[in-house]
């Protein structure tokens, strides 16, 4: 029996870490591509291991003739600002859907919940004629503008699950002390609910970091595009080397998963709390 | 958990109302401006026969662009397309997510690393996932052609060829969205309490019927929203398919979103182009109420069910 279990055990380790390796393929093969010299890669002469001797010239791609850095640092204001936006809006929103019954609190989380369908290429039509006569083409704070719309609504989903395990008692003393809502929210509610305030903003810094369809339709000058456009742009292009084109891939893809694995904890949690409970 | 609320009305009978409209007004205020306004504009377009580069001047056609569509042999086949691209990544995601989920749920020595292997394609911006694949499913040089070419399988035309387009383009979707599922998968078994699957061991149970007995029913909850979250964003889904195939080999891998993007800025009709979009939205509303429907009459007889045990 108990050799058996022990069986069990290793064979279901063994089945995780193959399935592991095969899911974490794929960025392995980014690395190494981007470590491969150009020609080599032409010539479909890729080794299975990289020369790490190479290290070094993953940072070519910010000195070489492509405006790399200033597209790293566009979309860095982007990510930025709509996770600060999103977080702001959408704590006020599912603080109200939390603690208060109210006119339109069926719609305002029905239609939340809508954008979540909403075709972006659907809305990118009259979007962009909003923006034209708005001013916003062509401008970064456009750009976090539209991304916080579908941004927002997700952090309002993790911030309301949060805010409706916080038991209300904590709040009342503060209340009776003739703190107003604000207030409350600002001194009592924020602080209790931090983890889901940090997946939240993780979250929405993703969906600013890594749009491409809005960016890509709205942002003309070459210097103003954020790195997805910028890298999408070498597709089908082949004027940029081969190592080069995907050393920003891994710069671009760093970040996000440096972050990601540092607060991944928090992200599940924050994520479960608002789909697990429905 | 249930939570009190503060009242909305006083002992006084003061009404404190003003609080949660001020609350929620910036994100009302924002949905207006950015979501439903440019919705119904989206809308109202596909009633007109608007051009993109005249895009103020279109006239209003009626429903001519719905009744053209719904006669286009085109129409349907891109409607196909965008369900099996949809089946696919909700059924492919959906066991690969939960097999992974079991896989790691009990500890063995490095299980934390094998979760965050398993978590990483996640965190890839969708851009640098797509140029990736584009060099993996590479004709000449791809890393995919050498593994078919070792299993005795041949070299395969991955973004070239209309009868593994779509295959290619679900490989890298699903790669990209199983970590999700898994995520929220393994939270939903974790919150299985140890003495539930004790039990199971106590009646001889083996791992499998201990599966059906126990981790099934608690987990069906969680996979069906899951299931239905999926679904909509694959029935949306832009950037992976667009940036693989254009929507092609051969429209291929057409689907309705990756239409709508082609009608309106390759063959500039934005009128025609909007009421795509909005067929397409309708089918997601359509299984979004299946889904709702479905969802309260099971509630219902696991009710039942539970009342009579």
């Amino acid at each position: 029996m108990i050799g058996n279990r022990r069986l069990s055990r290793t064979v279901r380790m063994v089945l995780a870490f193959a399935t592991a390796l095969a899911a974490a393929f794929p960025l392995y093969w980014m690395v190494n591509t981007a470590l491969t010299p150009s020609d080599r890669l032409f010539r479909g002469d890729q080794d299975a291991l990289p020369d790490l001797s190479r290290a070094g010239h993953l940072l070519g791609v910010l000195t070489s003739d492509t405006p790399f850095l200033r597209w790293m640092t566009n979309s860095a204001i982007v990510a930025i600002g709509t996770s600060a936006l999103s977080l702001i809006i959408a704590t006020m929103a599912a603080y109200a859907l939390s603690r208060y019954r109210f006119h339109g609190r069926g719609v305002l989380g029905f239609a939340l919940f809508a954008t979540q369908m909403l075709p972006e290429a659907l809305l990118v039509v009259p979007l962009y004629s909003l923006f034209a006569t708005l001013g916003l083409l062509n401008q970064l704070h456009g750009l976090i503008l539209v991304n916080t719309s579908f941004a927002m609504p997700v952090a309002v989903w993790i911030l309301k699950a949060a805010i409706d395990g916080v038991p209300y008692e904590i709040e009342e003393s503060a209340r009776v002390d003739g703190a107003g809502p604000l207030t409350v929210l600002r001194i009592v509610v924020v602080p209790v609910v931090t983890p889901a305030l940090a997946a939240a903003a993780v979250i929405t810094f993703f969906d600013g970091w890594n749009e491409y369809l809005f960016a890509t339709t709205f942002m003309q000058d070459a210097d103003r595009w954020v790195a997805s456009t910028g890298l999408a742009s070498f597709i089908g292009e082949y004027s940029t080397p081969l190592d080069t084109v995907f050393s920003a891939a891994v710069l671009f893809t760093v970040p996000a998963v440096v972050f990601f694995v540092l607060v991944q904890r928090r992200i599940v949690s924050g994520l479960t709390a608002g789909s697990v409970k429905g | 958990m249930k939570t009190r609320r503060p009242p909305t009305k006083s002992r006084g009978g003061r009404v404190i109302t003003w609080a949660p409209y001020a609350f929620a007004a910036a994100a009302a205020g924002y949905l207006l401006v950015f979501t439903a306004i440019p919705l119904l504009r989206g809308v109202q377009l596909g009633f007109t026969d608007t051009r993109l580069l005249n895009p103020v001047g279109g006239e209003g056609t009626g429903l001519h662009n719905y009744s053209k569509l719904l006669a286009d042999s085109a129409f349907w086949s891109s409607v196909w397309t965008t369900l099996v691209y949809t089946a696919g990544t909700v059924a492919g995601s959906l066991f690969l997510g939960t097999g992974a989920a079991l896989l790691v749920n009990r500890a063995f020595a490095g299980r934390t690393l094998a979760r965050v292997l398993l978590t990483l394609p996640w965190a890839v911006p969708t851009v640098a996932a797509a140029l990736l694949f584009r060099w993996i499913y590479n004709d000449q040089t791809g890393v995919a052609n050498s593994a078919t070419r070792a299993l005795g399988i041949g070299a395969q035309g991955w973004l070239t060829d209309p009868s593994v387009g779509m295959i290619a383009v679900l490989g890298a979707t699903i790669w990209k969205v199983t970590p999700l599922v898994m995520l929220v998968v393994l939270a939903a078994l974790q919150s299985i309490p140890d003495e539930l699957y004790e039990s199971t061991r106590i009646d001889g149970a083996d791992a499998l019927s201990a599966f059906r007995a126990v981790a099934w029913p608690a987990l069906l909850p969680t996979l069906r929203v899951v299931a239905l979250l999926m679904t909509i964003w694959s029935f949306r889904r832009f950037e992976v398919i667009w940036l693989l195939t254009g929507g092609g080999p051969a429209d291929a891998t057409n689907t309705l979103v990756i239409n709508v993007y082609r009608t309106a800025f390759s063959d500039s009709r934005l009128g025609m182009a909007a009421a795509i979009g909005v067929l397409g939205l309708v089918l997601s509303l359509a299984v979004t109420v299946v889904y709702f429907v479905a969802e309260r009459r099971s509630e219902r007889t696991e009710l039942r069910a539970g009342g009579a045990a």
